[in-house]
């Protein structure tokens, strides 16, 4: 019923503009057009900060530092709360979106779909987003700032505490 | 900023890669991840010519104006300077509605417009309250249909896919309060050493 509901909003918004569109009577199809072609030169303008990060966050990926981190911790997270089966999760999801996507399903079918690490980890990935992306898609909009302030430490606090709370909560529902 | 990012994020994986003889797939990495950035910028692009063409006609239909009117008295508490002066407005309104129907694809657009309207508003290089409270926002958004995850689930071979809904919804809404509450907080810190 949700996933229906959620599935039909944006056809509903599409047919919303179809319906401004049909009804034309304040040049509609120009508006468009002109708000399309500000949104390319946007993102025409993303591409090289992009090049950047995203080569340094496969880089990342490709050494094997978020495993051997995972390898040598193992236990340390078990006693503050949080099943180590979902370590790589919380690891790559700050990074990548199809990263974190790809070990949430790769967890999904370790431990079976309705178990407690499955259960704990699909809160965690409900609360929250690829933080160092959003970061720097959004400060790449932006290009005379050079220093993004206290963005980055209040993101990972509450990154942080989304994993403790969620954990807290996972426990409470399962 | 982005800068420094890349260099500890570089350094980290150079050291990681000789540690652990993966000199090879970090070479290989390097080039995949930029291709990678090319592959998303272009499969973000047809989303932002859409999203964009339709946010300049519902703009130009009023709806837009209609919306934040009926948020900006939450949105005028998180948002105070774009608020005030109007810049940007819309574009936040649009972001966070997006983000708030769980399409957080579409606030990407929005997202990026009001970075760059507030940018070329002040030329500064520290970024403002608002602009950190936006990315903020983006990252602990709050999630009221958490589809993916259901999807996922199911396909997992779940019994019980919807069980997830109400803690996500405490999680995500508890996460997004702490950010929210915690950008403030250094907001106030911030302007009074001003």
């Amino acid at each position: 019923m949700i996933g229906y509901v959620s599935s039909l909003i944006i056809p509903l918004i599409l047919c919303a503009l179809s319906a401004f569109l049909f009804f034309d009577k304040k040049n509609y199809f120009d508006a468009f057009i002109e708000g399309a072609k500000e949104g390319l030169s946007v993102t025409v303008s993303l591409i090289p900060a992009m090049v950047l990060i995203m080569t340094a966050l496969s880089m990342l990926s490709a050494s094997g530092a978020i495993a051997f981190i995972i390898e040598k911790s193992n236990g340390f997270f078990e006693k503050i709360g949080i099943p180590s089966e979902i370590l790589p999760l919380i690891l790559t999801r700050p990074f990548s979106g199809s990263g974190a996507n790809a070990s949430y399903t790769q967890l999904l079918s370790e431990t079976g779909a309705d178990s407690f690490p499955a259960f704990a980890a699909s809160v965690i990935m409900g609360s929250g987003d690829t933080l160092v992306y959003i970061i720097s898609v959004y400060f790449s909009g932006a290009r005379h700032v050079k220093n993004t302030a206290y963005t980055i430490p209040v993101s990972l606090c509450a990154m942080i505490f989304s994993v403790f709370f969620c954990c807290f909560l996972a426990r409470l529902f399962y | 900023m982005l800068g420094k990012c890349f260099s500890v994020l570089t350094l980290v994986s150079f050291v990681f890669a000789i540690f652990l003889g993966n000199t090879e797939a970090v070479a290989v990495g390097a080039i995949d991840g930029a291709a990678a950035a090319i592959k998303t910028v272009i499969s973000l692009s047809g989303m932002m010519c859409l999203w964009c063409g339709i946010m300049n006609v519902f703009r130009k239909a009023g709806l837009v104006e209609k919306l934040s009117k009926l948020l900006s008295p939450v949105l005028s508490l998180i948002f105070p300077t774009a608020f005030k002066t109007g810049n940007a407005k819309e574009e936040i309104t649009g972001a966070v509605s997006a983000n708030l129907l769980g399409i957080g694809n579409a606030a990407t657009p929005f997202a990026l417009s009001a970075m760059k309207k507030m940018d070329e508003n002040h030329k500064k290089t520290v970024a403002t309250d608002d602009m950190i409270m936006l990315t903020v926002l983006a990252a602990s958004p709050v999630t009221l249909l958490p589809t993916t995850l259901i999807t996922l689930r199911r396909a997992a071979g779940s019994l019980y896919p919807y069980k997830i809904i109400i803690p996500v919804w405490i999680g995500s809404l508890v996460t997004c309060l702490f950010a929210v509450i915690l950008c403030k907080l250094c907001a106030a810190v911030r302007n009074r050493k001003l």
